[in-house]
């Protein structure tokens, strides 16, 4: 058998969570449960034994929201054919404006499925039966495909915030305009100079210009 | 009439893909498509559906975006959410036909009908009375029962975002949920409603065409790629569920027959009479499984309404594009069901108020209790 190449050490320490499949007490397990509760249990030990660290271990409860958000882990890691996949969508979906990578792992190694999921939003796949030494380049590519990602959303998301505050200094811009019978260039320099005076942003000033116009209702 | 149908089977019509793999997940609404495939409608119209049970309806979102499904046995609301990019990525999806109507309820805890809450009204007296974080409970974010779930609270002053705390729970796991105390109600879909009120832990506060008299419920949906590249098998798998749900509404016997052999293990696995399905309908004559883009639309403006969409879409041009009408007026006329006269419906849900399709942002905008 050929020596174990060893191990390099996670780049950065990962906070991870594994969401667990309920296998509830006094229920016969069915052949799948049975199958996703061993996939589960096999994953936790290739985790740990690629130095990670598993920070909680949480059942598909309807508690696993509250716990996810106490913890604030880095990295979500769920069965792929879990139902608690719903539960966890729940999450997704309430925390959509501060996402953090979900990472499937399957018996499945239909690389279409993997795509899939992918561009779903998961953020990588690991097979199960996957090799200990393996687990650790999946979850880093995992990582910086997340990262990268949120990256752009956030760029995306500030030019459309750049947009937004342009729209509104031009709405301001036409008021003072119209009221005080200014040139474009003067509602300008007039908008400048009482943004410096109370140390406001542009943007900031507009706005309550736009908010003064609303509650006076001209 | 058989020779009518080898035409269409063996003309330029022939189904492109012959063996159709369809998700389901195990709820009675999935009668028809289960009994589609076990009796042989499907391969009248020269198709072969093999039935995959899944655990999540995240699974078969995924799936059907990946081919592992080609269509799904799936929640409306899923379907406009996926499409407009809600929790996923954004992808063109297809609402072949509606599967279902009604069939599904509110649930609350016998403890809290202890307390006098037995339904809506009762149930904001009692929330006003012994402020608490009440939990309720319904299966997927976009889906149809947190859609039900969120307008009955809303129609009897109870804010759905503010005043409960919202859960989302696999069907299978709400009674045990509900009997450990764990929360206070939930929104499903038959059998897991009546199946509390049988185990004597809860009580049907409301069906769902209570709050929606004859609303949509499950659909036939898929891709748009999978339309575009096998439109015949398409329009196939809409004729034979059509057939089915025919056959279902045929007898008495018919229904039991289905829930006997849907309460198989392989399936839903629960024991079930027809009695308790709370006004499920899979065919009446057709005008269950039209796809009205005011049906599709309604979803989008309840999105809209709880800040799932953060602006309006063009709500008559999206659900234009995800319902295929024009595919199920073809296979209506190839299974002689009746169509209704033009693509949207007026119905009056249970706060009175009027959805008719027209004026989607008004209406969105119109709720007193709203994100």
């Amino acid at each position: 058998m050929p020596s174990r190449a060893p191990l390099s050490k996670p780049v950065h320490k990962l906070r991870i969570v594994v969401v667990n499949t309920i296998t509830a007490a006094g229920h016969e397990m069915d052949a799948s449960l049975q199958a996703q509760a061993q996939r589960g249990a096999a994953l936790r030990i290739g985790l740990l034994e690629a130095g990670y660290d598993i920070i909680a271990s949480l059942p598909a409860d309807i508690y696993l929201p509250e716990r996810i958000a106490q913890l604030q882990p880095d990295m979500i890691i769920i069965d792929a054919e879990s139902d608690a996949r719903d539960v966890l969508e729940h999450i997704v979906i309430a925390t959509r404006d501060e996402r953090r990578p979900i990472v499937m792992f399957t018996e499945d190694a239909a690389t279409s499925s993997m795509d899939a999921a992918m561009a779903a939003g998961v953020s990588a796949y690991i097979v199960a039966g996957l090799q200990a030494e393996r687990i650790q380049p999946v979850l880093n590519v995992a990582l910086a495909r997340f990262k990268q990602e949120q990256k752009l959303l956030a760029e995306l998301s500030d030019t459309k915030h750049k947009l937004a505050e342009r729209k509104v200094i031009e709405r301001a811009k036409g008021l003072l305009m119209a009221h005080h019978h200014l040139s474009e260039e003067q509602a300008y320099q007039r908008l400048r100079s009482m943004a410096m005076n109370k140390k406001l942003k542009l943007a900031e000033i507009a706005q309550r210009i736009l908010d003064v116009e609303d509650l006076l209702g001209n | 009439m058989a020779d009518n149908m080898s035409a269409w089977v063996a003309g330029s019509d022939r189904p492109e893909k012959q063996v159709v793999r369809i998700g389901f997940l195990p709820l009675s609404d999935c009668g028809s498509l289960i009994m589609a495939s076990l009796l042989g409608f499907d391969e009248k119209f020269g198709i072969k559906i093999a039935l995959s049970k899944e655990a999540s309806w995240a699974s078969v979102r995924d799936k059907l975006g990946n081919g592992e499904l080609d269509a799904a046995h799936v929640l409306y609301g899923l379907m406009y959410g996926v499409q407009m990019g809600i929790g996923s990525q954004a992808r063109d999806m297809a609402v072949l036909m509606n599967l279902n109507h009604n069939g599904q309820a509110v649930t609350l805890s016998s403890s809290l009908a202890q307390q006098g809450a037995v339904d809506g009204a009762s149930l904001a007296g009692v929330i006003r009375k012994a402020p608490r974080p009440y939990t309720f409970a319904h299966t997927f974010p976009t889906g149809t029962h947190a859609m039900y779930l969120h307008y009955w609270l809303a129609a009897h002053g109870i804010d759905p975002l503010r005043e409960v705390r919202m859960v989302t729970v696999p069907p299978p796991q709400m009674v045990d949920n509900l009997r450990a105390g764990r929360m206070d109600g939930y929104c499903v879909g038959e059998p897991w409603g009546m199946k509390a009120v049988h185990d004597a832990i809860g009580v049907t506060a409301a069906t769902t065409q209570e709050i929606w008299p004859d609303h949509p419920g499950k659909v036939l949906g898929t891709t748009a790629d999978f339309v575009a590249h096998y439109p015949n098998t398409c329009r196939a798998l809409i004729a034979a569920v059509l057939e089915a749900g025919r056959w279902l509404d045929a007898s008495m016997e018919n229904k039991q027959k289905m829930l006997e052999t849907i309460s198989q293990p392989h399936y839903v696995k629960t024991r079930q009479v027809w009695e308790e399905q709370h006004g499920l309908q899979f065919y009446n004559s057709g005008a269950v499984n039209f796809p009205y883009l005011s049906d599709g639309m309604w979803f989008m403006t309840q999105h809209r309404r709880w800040g799932l969409l953060k602006d309006d879409p063009d709500y008559l041009a999206v659900a234009s594009k995800v319902n295929r009408i024009k595919l199920y007026r073809q296979a209506a006329e190839m299974t002689a069901t009746p169509l209704p006269p033009g693509v949207l419906r007026s119905s009056t849900l249970i706060d009175g108020v009027v959805w008719d399709g027209s004026a989607p942002e008004r209406y969105a905008a119109s709720f007193a209790i709203r994100k």
